[in-house]
């Protein structure tokens, strides 16, 4: 097991965010937290990233206890996020954001390996080598979200999360950044963890998924028998 | 014509002195949104050591040293003591904080070192030399020399290091920083100490370029300062750099050359409201 998080709990602003939240993941598989608007899918994330710490339970990665670590060691473990709005550092050029995701790998091996997926990248999103020296501000809603993919991926994590990936995007781009998501995990191997509001793009390219309402899961199973079920039709598809 | 070029002279130095102090502002506003007042007493301090070993060692080329050494320190343990376990509040919490620190660290000066002032008696071993009728003495090019470096350095830090990208990126979202890997406690440490450093030396020049070391040789610094933040863009370092360089000038011109009868220490608020009515971001500011 890949990532295995048991009965986590996070208070926000006294509230309770998450109440005792359990999942896993195994290696190489595609796995999405489905739910709507406020249902804690963000929190749930940013807990795992490092960004907020859990009021309980335990977050295990690759076998070790990593419940109290800052992001930055989460960070060289291996897991990476696509943040919310891509967040990409508007100052700095798109060459620049890349190099921040390969912050600290400057061994002989590593700096090779870095260079290797710069260039597997920049085949993968030619725009973002069209513009390299351009500052990341210039680019565009979408053209940002493949720069903020592109700069956690750099790196070769083990664990990619992925926030809401889809918002704020045109429905096309939506259907390219998704197809990309499942080509990575397919080709490459990586593990991805997708929380999305947008279900059906979601389910579609998962394996498995959870349903996540007000700070619960309250359905897992496979992604397949989700997309056929009537109760996740109803209240996520709209169909 | 004379008058006027060495009034350029002085104010180029007047300015590159404001840019040593101001900068260590403009790299902690830039990473935490604090406003550092306190920073104005670091400065004071670095003058005091500075003048300490001097006097022990008889050698600049131990006091400079020796006094950033001893301020980066101070700086970062500021941080650690004060601001980070503060940083969960609104900014005017901090803010407050910072200003008690500084009358502190001012009241701590004077209960050491006495409340006389001390003269600082060093040479700065720099040539001087005049051309055309304008004198340029060795002290005024010491000034520029030494802030010519620590800019470059600087320069080169944040821009050709991989650490300073990561300055540079934590400064804008550190949350993100640090999930790219960067420890973004050694990153504020590492502000902290280049800034205070920074303001040791200037405090160590201004102490030799007037002779002369007081505990509240910060007090008209910890505004000014404040009001070149804002003037340059709040958190913008080449805005800091910019801003102090032109208020030199404009001091010195404007009270020293053309004889305005305004206080000199005036210019750099009415700076500050000029700018904040017509270009609110600061003139090197982001939006």
């Amino acid at each position: 097991m890949l990532l295995d998080v048991s009965g986590l709990s996070i208070a926000y602003k006294g509230l309770e965010a998450l109440h005792g939240v359990s999942l896993h993941i195994e290696e190489g598989e595609l796995v999405s937290v489905i739910g709507a608007n406020g249902a804690g899918k963000t929190t749930l994330l940013q807990s795992l990233i490092g960004w907020q710490q859990p009021s309980g339970g335990i977050v295990s990665f690759n076998g070790r206890d990593i419940t109290g670590e800052r992001s930055h060691i989460r960070a060289r473990l291996g897991i990476r996020i696509v943040p919310e709005k891509a967040r990409v550092f508007t100052r700095l050029t798109v060459h620049e954001n890349l190099m921040m995701g390969a912050y600290g790998m400057s061994g002989r091996r590593e700096k090779m390996a870095v260079r290797d997926s710069l260039r597997r990248l920049y085949s993968l999103f030619p725009v973002l080598e069209r513009r390299s020296g351009q500052l990341a501000s210039t680019l565009s809603g979408g053209e940002q979200q493949q720069l903020s993919i592109a700069r956690a991926c750099i790196s070769a994590p083990k664990l990619l999360l992925v926030d809401e990936v889809s918002m704020g995007l045109m429905p096309i781009l939506v259907d390219q950044v998704f197809e990309l998501l499942a080509q990575l995990n397919r080709e490459e191997g990586l593990t991805i963890l997708l929380v999305e509001q947008n279900a059906l793009a979601s389910l579609k390219i998962s394996h498995r998924a959870y349903v996540l309402e007000t700070g619960d899961i309250v359905l897992e199973g496979e992604a397949d028998r989700m997309l056929n079920d009537e109760r996740i039709r109803e209240a996520y598809l709209g169909i | 014509m004379q008058l006027f070029f060495e009034q350029l002279l002085n104010g180029l130095a007047i300015g590159s002195i404001y840019a040593l102090i101001t900068l260590g502002l403009a790299l902690v506003y830039g990473i935490l949104r604090i406003l550092h007042v306190a920073h104005a007493a670091v400065y004071t301090v670095g003058a005091y050591v500075g003048l300490a070993i001097y006097s022990h060692t008889s050698t600049l080329l131990l006091a400079i040293p020796g006094s950033m050494v001893v301020c980066a320190l101070i700086g970062v343990a500021i941080e650690r003591l004060v601001y980070f376990p503060l940083l969960k509040y609104p900014p005017y919490v901090p803010l407050i904080s910072s200003i008690a620190l500084f009358l502190s660290l001012e009241e701590l000066c004077r209960i050491i070192a006495g409340p006389e002032l001390l003269t600082f008696p060093a040479a700065l071993p720099f040539p001087s030399f005049s051309a055309g009728g304008v004198r340029v003495s060795g002290t005024l090019v010491a000034v520029y020399v030494v802030t010519a470096l620590v800019l470059a350095i600087l320069w080169f830090i944040t821009s050709k290091t991989e650490f300073g990208l990561a300055m540079r990126a934590a400064s804008q979202d550190m949350d993100v920083a640090s999930s790219l890997g960067v420890d973004s406690r050694r990153v504020v440490d590492a502000m902290f100490a280049i800034g205070s450093a920074i303001a040791s030396i200037a405090g160590i020049l201004v102490a030799i370029y007037y002779n002369q070391v007081y505990s509240t040789m910060g007090t008209m610094p910890a505004y000014k300062t404040l009001a070149l933040i804002v003037v340059g863009g709040m958190g913008s370092v080449p805005g800091a750099v910019v801003a102090s360089i032109l208020l030199g000038l404009g001091e010195t011109l404007l009270i020293g050359f053309a004889n305005i009868p305004m206080p000199r220490d005036a210019l750099a608020f009415i700076a500050m409201i000029i700018v904040l009515m017509w270009k609110p971001a600061g003139l090197l500011g982001r939006g």
